[in-house]
């Protein structure tokens, strides 16, 4: 390493005219990796001795276990163990977030006791030498059980008479959240209103599906009394702390590890049954243990999420103004309660119910029901892909009933600048306070979003194809996201002598390009080339506590962690210099990797790691939760015949603050998107009405494909407000936005296309099946006199 | 039942003792020790663990790796083997479009497409997608990827 050098300041200062890594479209440094097969995905670990487990699953989706057989299973060859409830402690699978009475009384085991509740759910394992003999055994395991009724549908569930998934609890509603000031109030503007539409919406069961599925390795030493997990995703600190709890052993005796995750979108990293399952038989058996997922059981146990029932009273003027609304929610929780618990969803589907709109008042209920199916939590856009459908569904059903364009109603409610900071009458998920919208700028992003797409000219374009009898559509939406959320992050930089950085972050990586951005603005900050800069979050043994990824989150509290770490870094190298050259701290300036010290009128620049190691930083700023919003416009061409439904063309505004890295993303944007319109048209988890499920296969469950995906055009508003030496300001957690608004942009699109049969899209996906129904409601020669006439979007 | 079974991957002989039953895919990962082909589906839907069989892309989760035996495979590792820090024209156009997130899917699709790349130049964006439809990806929506490829067969066609 060079010793100081003398330069003055001034000529050092112009000379460090650099061109800022934070907001330019940089290739990801994750890349290289995995691009020449050298990534490190959980499937890729291997211990000397390991052992390999399946699970046997419940083939029942409700029912009492009489007995479970796994005399023949333990018999053949090559089998170590294997265990069923009785071999285990009366642990069981915490609820991470907002547990409540209910929901912990509603709590699953790890492997099934006296009752099976969804078909997939784990009720023994077999742990043998070979992964071909583990499933060899696994299929001998016999579980006799004595079928109970399933109960599969949320409304039935519901029901006071319905059958009980936990009896303990006398019903299957286990919590009920509401949103909105007075009933009575709202019940009355509705009563007293001009116009009111009224719908029942239905989404289906969807999830996450990561290409790669779930995998644990977990390595138990005995000496040392150390566990050491492979696999984790996420929250790998929660689940630290949960599996120190769960298996007795202190956090410090627990590693967790990260690898490269393939996918996780919500799902993938939460603490799941095989979380415990797999440590405990590696602590049990004295030898490394491998579980690696196949794909029916990912389907099967992997948390759901999306399957809603909506009731919805929305009431406007004769101008298409909105007055209220009334929403009643019933979120289908599945078999436990489980990760999420059951009151985030449905608060989360209740606080995106209102979105960018003025209302006079609104009033909502959501209940967490249980039924038997696979249990639900997060998945990408949690809580805002649904409730956005629900409520775009229903405004442009108004735009319909009193004659004017959707882009105009939506121009007419949208909240303005000039409202703001305007009250949304909602409280802050982390904090309970007031939400108050007071950045951001609603009306402009959607003028952006329709100016960028020639709304008008689409518009008019539409119309003509349709009077020519093309079954063609166009929707404009707009949709609002409550990003960022969080308590804490923390880092660590630590310089080393060569001259490189290193940024531990609490923080995970699900594959978005983390590494990269929290490099960008290290590398700004201390004024170096990125390649001398590395991010670290992978091992819970030499990581800071995190919080990890989720709702758009690591890119901003990250990356203030990792910038206080080195502003702490440069404090103490100031001190160490103050000491070591008898100086003036107050006079020593630091700058970038280096800190300046006075010396006559000349200044010494010093390097950073001859003056101090690292620098450690909890970013704690109380909620920097905020509201991001945008809006998608889509073009559709529908065939009554097969019902396909084409995407020509798609157009997505996302007002972010400000880009760090354009080009990850408009990447995170595009994918999200796509996994919309996976669930607007392709994606169901279907049941027979026994409660088998339908969809265990790829053949089955439909993930889009490139064939029939479309370009997305993306529109990045960056409105955040700079300020020198801060390269995140302005910076909005982003990267959900994406999927939020597309199961109503498609959905819109589509009813636009089948004319007079609108009113009757009120479910997602939309199935080539029902497109077929609808647009045999109305033939298009008859539709021209039913539609009401298009005011000018103008 | 076991039985012996040789083949070459990445130019490299392979002579192993297997179940009849291990498929290729385990082969390649776990008997070969190149991980670089992963798995995501086993039943041929998602394309992630696509290799190329005598040149051919083959899903090699739908192959036992008996039925592979005396034939030549490719791998992911392969690609820029002997190319030192340089990447493939495939793998520098995915890196530079952002054509890979998680990267699970990717090695799927680099060995899908290689083959064709030579002719790609030719192909418009509809016939680029319908030759990737095979291969699931769930972090990108494709956008990137068909980019990728559009930059990868251009500068191929230039440079040959």
């Amino acid at each position: 390493m060079s010793s100081e050098t003398t330069t003055k300041p001034r000529r050092r200062a112009s000379a460090k005219a650099r061109v800022p890594y934070v907001g330019r479209p940089l290739p990801r440094v994750e890349d290289r990796p995995l691009l020449v097969g050298a990534g490190g995905y959980v499937d890729d670990f291997e211990r000397p001795g390991m052992l390999h487990a399946h699970v046997v699953r419940s083939e029942v989706a409700h029912g009492r276990i009489r007995s479970i057989d796994v005399a023949a299973a333990r018999r053949l060859p090559g089998v170590e163990h294997v265990i069923t409830a009785a071999d285990l402690p009366p642990v069981e699978i915490p609820v991470r977030l907002f547990p409540t009475d209910s929901s912990n009384r509603t709590l699953q085991p790890p492997l099934a006791r006296d009752r099976v509740r969804y078909v997939g759910e784990p009720v023994a394992v077999v742990v043998a030498t070979d992964p071909y003999l583990a499933e060899d055994a696994a299929a001998q395991v016999a579980v006799d059980v004595e079928p109970l009724v399933p109960v599969l549908d949320v409304e039935q569930a519901a029901d006071d008479d319905a059958w009980l998934l936990h009896p303990q609890l006398g019903t299957n509603v286990i919590d009920r959240v509401t949103v909105g000031g007075d009933e009575a109030e709202v019940a009355r503007l509705i009563r007293g209103a001009d116009v009111v539409v009224r719908k029942r919406f239905r989404l289906a069961r969807q999830g996450a599906v990561p290409l790669e599925t779930r995998g644990l390795l977990a390595e138990y030493d005995a000496d040392a009394n150390a566990l050491t997990v492979w696999g984790a995703a996420k929250v790998k600190h929660f689940n630290r702390t949960i599996l120190s709890d769960l298996i007795g052993l202190p956090e410090a005796s627990l590693r967790l590890i990260e690898g490269d995750v393939g996918g996780g979108f919500g799902a993938r990293g939460e603490f799941y049954p095989e979380d415990y399952l797999i440590p405990w038989l590696a602590r049990e058996i004295g030898r490394p243990v491998k579980w690696i997922e196949d794909r029916r059981e990912n389907l099967l146990a992997l948390n759901h999420s999306r399957e809603q029932q909506w009731d919805l009273e929305l009431a406007a003027d004769r101008e298409g103004r909105f007055i209220a609304f009334r929403a009643s929610v019933l979120w289908a929780q599945g078999a436990y309660s489980r990760t999420h618990g059951s009151v985030l969803l449905p608060r989360l589907i209740l606080l995106h119910a209102s979105g960018p709109y003025r209302w006079q008042a609104f009033w909502g209920e959501a209940s967490s029901v249980l039924t038997n199916k696979t249990p639900a939590g997060t998945y990408r856009g949690p809580g805002q892909y649904e409730p956005t459908f629900v409520r775009e569904r229903m405004v442009d059903l108004v735009a319909r009933e009193v004659g004017i364009d959707p882009a105009e109603i939506r121009r007419r409610n949208i909240i303005t600048k000039a409202e703001m900071p305007y009250d949304s009458g909602l409280l802050d998920l982390d904090t309970g306070l007031p939400m108050v919208y007071d950045d951001g700028d609603f009306p402009l992003v959607f003028e952006q979003l329709l100016e960028r797409c020639g709304y008008d000219q689409l518009r008019a374009d539409v119309v003509r194809r349709q009077r020519a009898g093309e079954r063609v559509g166009l929707s404009a939406t707009s949709f609002i996201e409550m990003g960022n959320p969080g308590v804490f992050e923390q880092a660590r930089v630590e310089a080393l002598p060569d001259g490189r950085f290193v940024a531990h972050v609490g923080i995970a990586s699900v594959g978005q390009g983390v590494e990269t951005v929290l490099s960008q603005v290290a590398a700004d900050l201390l004024h170096v080339p990125i390649e001398q800069v590395a991010v670290r979050y992978r091992d819970t043994a030499t990581v800071p506590e995190g919080q990890g990824a989720f709702s758009s989150r690591a890119t901003v509290w990250g990356g203030y962690a990792v910038a206080g770490a080195i502003r702490a870094l440069q404090e103490r190298a100031v001190e160490v210099a103050a000491e070591r050259f008898n100086a003036v701290a107050d006079e020593i300036e630091a700058d970038g990797d280096s800190v300046l010290v006075p010396r006559g009128r000349r200044r010494r620049r010093v390097p950073i790691a001859e003056l101090a190691s690292e620098g450690f930083f909890r970013y704690e700023p109380g909620s920097a939760s905020h509201v991001l919003t945008g809006g998608n416009v889509a073009l559709v061409r529908v065939d009554p015949g097969s019902g396909d439904v084409v995407l020509e063309r798609w157009w997505l505004a996302y007002e972010v603050g400000r880009a760090i890295n354009p080009l990850t993303l408009e990447g995170q944007v595009r994918g999200a998107a796509v996994q919309g319109i996976g669930g607007a048209l392709l994606e169901a988890f279907a049941y027979a009405p026994d409660g088998q499920p339908l969809t265990t296969s790829f053949l089955d469950y439909a993930l889009p494909t490139a064939a029939e995906s479309p370009n997305v055009e993306v529109l990045l508003v960056e409105l955040g407000e700079r300020r020198e030496g801060d390269p995140l300001s302005g910076a909005k957690g982003g990267g959900e936005g994406g999927i939020i608004g597309v199961g109503a942009t498609v959905a819109n699109a589509v009813a636009d296309a089948l004319g007079g049969a609108a009113g009757e899209l009120t479910e997602l996906p939309i199935l080539p099946e029902t497109v077929q129904r609808l647009a045999a409601l109305q033939a298009p020669a008859a539709r021209g006199g039913a539609k009401p006439p298009m005011r000018s979007a103008s | 039942m076991s039985r012996k079974v040789t083949l070459e991957i990445n130019g490299e002989r392979y002579e192993r003792e297997v179940e009849e039953r291990l498929l290729l895919s385990d082969f390649i990962r776990h008997e070969a020790g190149l991980t670089g082909t992963h798995v995501g589906c086993e039943h041929g839907v998602c394309g992630a663990c696509t290799v190329q069989l005598d040149g051919e892309p083959v899903r090699s989760c739908l192959l036992l790796a008996v039925q592979a035996e005396g034939h030549q495979l490719r791998t992911v590792e392969d690609l820029n083997a002997g190319m030192g820090e340089e990447l493939h024209p495939l793998q520098q156009a995915f890196h530079e479009s952002h054509g890979l997130q998680c990267g699970f899917c990717t090695p799927g699709f680099l060995m899908s497409i290689e083959p064709m790349l030579n002719t790609a130049a030719d192909l418009d964006e509809g016939e680029i997608r319908a030759a990737i439809s095979g291969n699931l990806c769930r972090c990108t929506g494709y956008q990137n990827i068909v980019s990728a490829i559009q930059l990868a067969a251009t500068r191929m066609q230039d440079g040959s």
